[in-house]
C-alpha cells in the first residue's frame, strides 16, 4: 500500500483499520500522524454534526384574513325590527309597570280587602252617598250595581272605595281627591290591571283582576265624578 | 438518480416482516427519529426552516409508502434516504434563495448553542461551506451511519468515487481548520 492509497483510505474512513493499512502504518510515521490527525478531526466533525439544531421556534400561525363580506340585505331590516321590538318592549314595561307608589298602594289596598270583591248584594244609595260624602265627592249618576261602598283610609285620607259589578265581573273604583297624577297611567301588578285617570284636582283609580271592564268604567266615572268644594 | 422515485432501501432486506406486521405505532417511531431526521436535513439544507419543511414532507411521503418498510429497525435508514431525496428534489425543483454562507454558518439568526470550543465553531463553519457534493457523503457517513457501499448506492457513484469525495471533504476541512492539506488523491492539493 502506498502513502497515497493509505491517506485516501484514512481520509475516507478514519476509523477503518484494514490489515493492509495497519501494515503500512507500521512502517510510515507520516501516515500514522495523518491518521491521528484525521481521527481527531473526525471526532470533532461528529461532535459538531451531532449537535442538535435548536428546535425551530413555533412559527406563529398567520392571523386569519379578515374577510369583509357585504352584509345580507335583510340585516338592516332585522336591525330595525330589533330596535322597534326593543322600543315596544320598553314601552310596554313602562306602561304596565306599577306607575308609582300610588298604584302599588291602590292595588295593595284592594288586595287587603278581598271581601270587597266577594260581595254580591247591592249597596243602598244612602250607603253609597255616605261613603262619597265623607270624601267630598258626588256622582251624577249612581250605578245601580254597586256591591261595595266604603270610606277607606288610604295615604293619609279617607277615600271612597266602590265595587261595581259589570258584565266582565267586579271592578273596583277608588276616588282619590288628594292624588293628582301627571297624566293617565295604566298599571299592572299582582294580577290586577287598572288605570289612574286625572279628574279635577284629584284622580280616579279603576282596577280589576285581569283588567276587563276597566276602561269603560273609567270613562263613565270621569264623566260622573264631581269633587265638592268642601271635601276633606 | 437523485430524482428517481424513492425506493425503500430496506425493501429487499432479509427476513422481512410483512407490511401488516409493521407496528401500528409507526408514527411514534417517526416522532422518535424526528430529531435525527431534522439534524440530518439541517446539515444538507443548511437552513433550519427548510430542514423542517423537508422533514415534514419526507414523513408524509414515508407514511404514504409505509408498506415499503419491511422491517421497523430499518426505519431510520429508510427515512434518511427519503430525506436526502426530498432535499435533492427540493434543491432541483426550486432555485432556492441564495443566502450568505457566513450567515448560515452563524446559525441564520437563530439562537445559537453555546460553543465552548472555538475550534468546533470553526469546524461548523467549515462543514457548512463544503460544496454539497462533498458535504452530502460526509453527512451520510457521519450522521447517517451509511457505509461506503451504501453511500455509493445512494448517490449512484462508484465506491472509489465515494472514497475520493470523503477524502476530499475531510481534507478540505483540514485546510479550513488550519491544518496542512494532504496531497490530493490525484496528486494535487485540494483547494481550500
Amino acid at each position: 500500500m502506498t502513502c497515497d492509497e493509505a491517506r485516501l483510505q484514512i481520509g475516507a474512513e478514519p476509523g477503518a483499520s484494514a490489515a493492509a493499512l495497519e501494515e503500512h502504518l507500521g512502517s510510515c510515521a507520516a501516515c500514522r500522524q495523518f491518521r491521528d490527525e484525521m481521527r481527531a478531526l473526525d471526532a470533532n466533525i461528529r461532535r459538531v454534526m451531532e449537535q442538535s439544531p435548536e428546535p425551530q421556534p413555533a412559527r406563529p400561525l398567520p392571523a386569519p384574513p379578515r374577510v369583509w363580506r357585504r352584509p345580507p340585505a335583510w340585516r338592516p331590516w332585522a336591525l330595525a325590527a330589533s330596535v322597534v321590538f326593543a322600543v315596544f318592549a320598553v314601552l310596554a314595561v313602562w306602561l304596565l309597570r306599577p306607575s308609582d307608589s300610588l298604584a302599588r298602594d291602590v292595588v295593595a289596598h284592594v288586595q287587603a280587602e278581598p271581601e270587597s270583591l266577594l260581595a254580591q248584594e247591592q249597596v243602598s244609595t244612602q250607603d253609597i252617598d255616605a261613603a262619597l260624602r265623607s270624601a267630598g265627592v258626588q256622582l251624577d249618576t249612581t250605578p245601580d250595581t254597586v256591591t261595595y261602598a266604603q270610606s277607606c283610609w288610604l295615604r293619609g285620607h279617607y277615600v271612597p272605595h266602590l265595587v261595581v259589578q259589570t258584565s266582565h265581573g267586579p271592578v273596583t273604583v277608588l276616588l282619590l281627591r288628594h292624588e293628582r297624577p301627571s297624566g293617565r297611567r295604566a298599571f299592572q301588578e299582582d294580577g290586577m290591571s287598572g288605570v289612574l285617570v286625572p279628574s279635577g284636582q284629584g284622580s280616579i283609580a279603576v282596577l280589576a283582576r285581569g283588567g276587563a271592564g276597566v276602561e269603560q268604567l273609567a270613562q263613565v266615572m270621569q264623566q260622573d265624578v264631581h269633587w265638592l268644594p268642601d271635601g276633606r | 438518480m437523485r430524482n428517481s422515485e424513492p425506493e425503500s432501501p430496506v425493501s429487499s432486506m432479509r427476513d422481512p416482516l410483512s407490511a401488516v406486521n409493521v407496528p401500528a405505532d409507526l408514527a411514534q417511531v417517526f416522532e422518535a427519529l424526528r430529531p435525527d431526521l431534522l439534524r440530518f436535513a439541517h446539515w444538507l439544507a443548511r437552513d433550519r426552516a427548510i430542514a423542517e419543511d423537508i422533514v415534514q414532507e419526507s414523513l408524509l411521503r414515508a407514511w404514504r409508502s409505509r408498506e415499503g418498510l419491511k422491517e421497523l429497525s430499518a426505519a431510520r435508514a429508510w427515512l434518511l434516504t427519503i430525506i436526502r431525496r426530498e432535499h435533492a428534489r427540493l434543491y432541483e425543483r426550486k432555485r432556492l434563495e441564495l443566502v450568505s454562507i457566513d450567515e448560515v454558518a452563524d446559525g441564520h439568526g437563530a439562537p445559537r448553542q453555546p460553543e465552548p470550543d472555538g475550534d468546533l465553531m470553526t469546524l461548523h463553519h467549515a462543514i457548512m461551506k463544503l460544496p454539497l457534493e462533498y458535504r452530502e457523503p460526509l453527512v451520510l457517513q457521519v450522521l447517517g451511519g451509511f457505509s461506503t457501499e451504501e453511500i455509493s448506492r445512494e448517490l449512484a457513484l462508484s465506491s472509489t468515487a465515494v472514497l475520493t469525495r470523503l477524502f476530499r471533504a475531510r481534507n478540505k476541512l483540514r485546510v479550513l481548520c488550519g491544518l496542512q492539506a494532504a496531497p490530493d488523491v490525484n496528486g494535487g492539493e485540494v483547494e481550500a
